[in-house]
């Protein structure tokens, strides 16, 4: 036969056509579905070095809040918001002292003898003795006070609902606002998509705002002028993801940031130049999709984690003494 | 052989450059590093309406083009480098969608579901070439169109295939546009663009299966020449009816034949009708019985092809995700709490009651069943016109190309030695 051997390479060829447009007609039904391709699954990223792990886990204080609120350290002791309650307590776990207050709490700021306890729209500051001094006039409608950090009679405030950080004295008189914007016309300040805002000063006066949009640490002046930042937006274990993290933060004593994110909740260590320095509390530590804990720093550069899910304060000290 | 090797090497090359445009993606992707393979969509990227716009221009100038060049012109070599221009712009770079062969589905389901919006550059997709057609033979086939042009890009050594082999297989063109336009009207599946061979190659993201029918197409195109324009694509039914009255149509000459048989093996396409040999002809009295047979059995054709739909009708509505699924539970409710089974849990997640479920599967069966007897009834219609066509005597002078068949690639009119 003339063309014998093409003849059977067509016919070989047609009949891979037939099977495979039959097999994948019959397969790709309902219910015969295999894997799920488009599964959103980060499993990966939750895997972390061990080597990267810089801090143990060395004791957790129960604490009775059914919804804790926020956490900071001062002089020995840590200072607990939550429910309609404050609570001193002392690192080894020793209640100290227990404060009805007239709101849920949002967020606490210690300085020497004054507590400012941040509400959902103002400020009250009490004395350690939990006398109630001074309630501050709301701060609008929209107002949703996330973030409080002292600095030489200076109190600053986050609030997420406006995008705005507040300036006062810490005699409440009102210094200066500011959105984070360079300048009016720029359409974004501070990119804040849920109420996660927090800010701090560190040892050198130096005020960092977190701007969780971008994933950023942003430097101002007290006047509200940018000065730096650093930014990282990655799943892998340098950055920061989703909508908005890192959710809490705060400083070590030589200036690193501890960061604490949501939705992949982990806790990490960065450098002030920004760079990763190591990790304190990987994913698995934490609940899947669970909330990012609160965080407050002694001077020993122990670390105070307020696990909003497992409500407890969980303690994690340094393996060793961090790289300069 | 040199100058197909500079063809496709100038395409590849074009590909080349297309896949380096391809752009960044607006916002980037997570950097799923570890393991995890990003799926690819289904359908590319929407483009901008004015991109889209733009894109039906160059449709109109590719058609407009290809008229001129095989109808005016005669320019084979123009013809090709315009092949090669609609693989790199409209199947690589444009990744094959919106194409005119799949807007056919989109028209069906626009005519079957009001609540379906059609774009208006779909719709354009889909017509120009249909007009073009009607005045200047299937031109679109000729240039214009990427699955077209790609095969015939690597058509190396065509043989014939005997009659009645093209005659049973060019059946089948019938049988996927029924199916095509049933399945699309019925809201079940676009079948058309999910077993398009070479859309996986165009947008370089096929799964393996999509790579082998890819593949086993231009390897099988290398010997008996586009073989998906010629037995499988439902569009050119289409084309292939607006040809048959094409006011201007390309000839193999450009004045009066002079019998030389040159033409006789250029065409890939078995597309060129011969002389008639009065000798050959049957007596006209047999010819007459068997016209007149075959014509009565038209209406017997049309019935039996629909009853056969009819009665099909059950199992071609299994295609459809919802008949399917309601089928799947009624048959194992136990699936329902299966957290494995994609598909249950997503219509569990729903919110829709069993119920519902069933009786929406129960109309869409009933369309399968009118839809069965069209689409049975139309088969038949054109098995009984093919066998009806075997007695029908057209008396031909010339060597000319088959309007129906013939794709406008203008191979013959190389062979032709009659200048002007």
């Amino acid at each position: 036969m003339k063309n014998k051997g093409i003849i059977i390479f067509l016919i070989i060829l047609a009949v891979v056509i037939v099977v495979v447009i039959v097999a994948d007609f019959t397969s790709t039904k309902p219910g015969k579905q295999g894997e799920n391709p488009f599964l959103y699954d980060v499993s990966e990223f939750k895997k972390v070095d061990p080597a990267l792990i810089l801090y143990k886990e060395t004791k957790d204080l129960r604490i009775k809040f059914d919804r804790p609120a926020g956490i900071t350290y001062n002089d020995g002791h840590l200072f607990v918001v939550g429910d309609s309650l404050l609570q001193i307590i002392k690192t080894d776990g020793t209640l100290v002292s227990e404060i009805a207050l007239p709101d849920a709490p949002e967020c606490i700021e210690v300085a020497k003898d004054t507590i400012f306890i941040g509400f959902k729209k103002y400020l009250a500051v009490y004395n350690m003795a939990g006398e109630l001094g001074k309630v501050w006039e709301p701060f609008g409608e929209k107002s949703v006070i996330t973030s409080l950090a002292i600095w030489n009679g200076n109190i600053f405030i986050a609030d997420a609902g406006n995008r705005k950080v507040y300036r006062y004295s810490t005699n409440g008189k009102k210094l200066n606002e500011f959105e984070g914007k360079t300048s009016d016309d720029v359409l974004h300040g501070f990119i804040i998509p849920s109420p996660y805002f927090d800010l701090a000063v560190n040892n050198e006066g130096e005020l960092w705002v977190v701007n969780p949009g971008n994933h950023a640490f942003e430097n101002y002046t007290f006047d509200g002028n940018l000065r730096a930042y650093w930014e990282n937006s990655s799943m892998k274990i340098e950055g920061f993801s989703g909508c908005c993290n890192p959710a809490h933060y705060a400083f070590l004593p030589d200036g690193s940031f501890v960061t604490s994110e949501k939705g992949m909740v982990r806790i990490k260590v960065y450098k002030p130049s920004g760079e990763l320095s190591g990790v304190v509390a990987p994913p698995d530590k934490f609940k899947d999709d669970g909330h990012a804990p609160d965080i407050a720093v002694d001077e020993s550069g122990n670390i105070y984690a307020l696990d909003f899910d497992k409500k407890m304060i969980r303690l994690f000290e340094p393996l060793r003494a961090l790289p300069e | 052989m040199v100058k197909k090797l500079i063809y496709i090497s100038f395409t590849f090359t074009l590909l080349l450059f297309a896949w380096a445009s391809s752009g960044q993606q607006r916002f980037p992707k997570p950097e799923f590093e570890n393991g995890y393979v990003q799926p690819s969509p289904v359908t590319p990227e929407p483009r901008a309406a004015a991109m889209e716009f733009f894109d039906v221009i160059v449709l109109l100038v590719a058609l407009s083009l290809a008229s001129y060049l095989a109808v005016k012109k005669r320019s084979r070599q123009g013809i090709l480098w315009l092949s090669v221009f609609s693989v790199a712009y409209f199947g690589f770079y444009r990744n094959g969608c919106i194409c005119s062969i799949g807007a056919i589905q989109n028209v069906a389901l626009a005519f079957a579901d009001p609540a379906y919006a059609m774009s208006i550059t779909t719709l354009f997709f889909f017509l120009l070439p249909i007009i073009y057609s009607l005045f200047f033979g299937r031109v679109f086939c000729a240039g214009a169109c990427p699955l077209g042009a790609i095969q015939d890009l690597v058509i190396i050594n065509p043989i014939s295939l005997p009659r009645w082999l093209r005659k049973v297989l060019g059946l089948l063109p019938f049988i996927y546009l029924g199916l095509a336009v049933l399945y699309a009207a019925t809201g079940t599946d676009f079948i058309i663009c999910r077993y398009d061979p070479f859309i996986g190659i165009f947008r370089m993201d096929a799964e393996f299966h999509m790579v082998v029918l890819g593949i086993s197409f231009l390897l099988m195109g290398m010997f008996v020449a586009r073989p998906y324009c010629r037995f499988l694509c439902p569009y050119g039914v289409l084309l292939k009816w607006m040809s048959m009255f094409s006011k201007w149509h390309l000839s193999i000459t450009p004045s009066k034949c002079i019998q030389c048989k040159l033409c006789t093996n250029s065409c890939p396409f078995d597309a060129i009708d011969f002389p008639t040999n009065e000798k050959e002809v049957i007596s006209t009295k047999s010819n007459v019985r068997k016209f007149l047979i075959y014509a009565i059995l038209i209406p017997v054709w049309v019935v039996a092809g629909g009853f056969i739909g009819s009665k099909s009708h059950t199992f071609l509505s299994k295609a459809n995700p919802n008949v399917y699924l309601a089928e799947l539970l009624i048959a194992h409710p136990e699936l329902k709490n299966d957290p494995d089974n994609i598909d249950v849990q997503t219509f569990m997640a729903s919110g829709k009651s069993l119920e519902t479920l069933v009786g929406e599967a129960k109309v869409i069966r009933n369309e399968f069943y009118i839809g069965g007897w069209l689409l049975g009834g139309f088969i038949g219609l054109v098995i009984a016109l093919t066998l009806l066509n075997q007695v029908i005597y057209r008396k031909r002078e010339d060597y000319q190309p088959n309007r129906g068949d013939c794709y406008s690639c203008g191979r013959c009119m190389d062979y032709c030695p009659v200048d002007r």
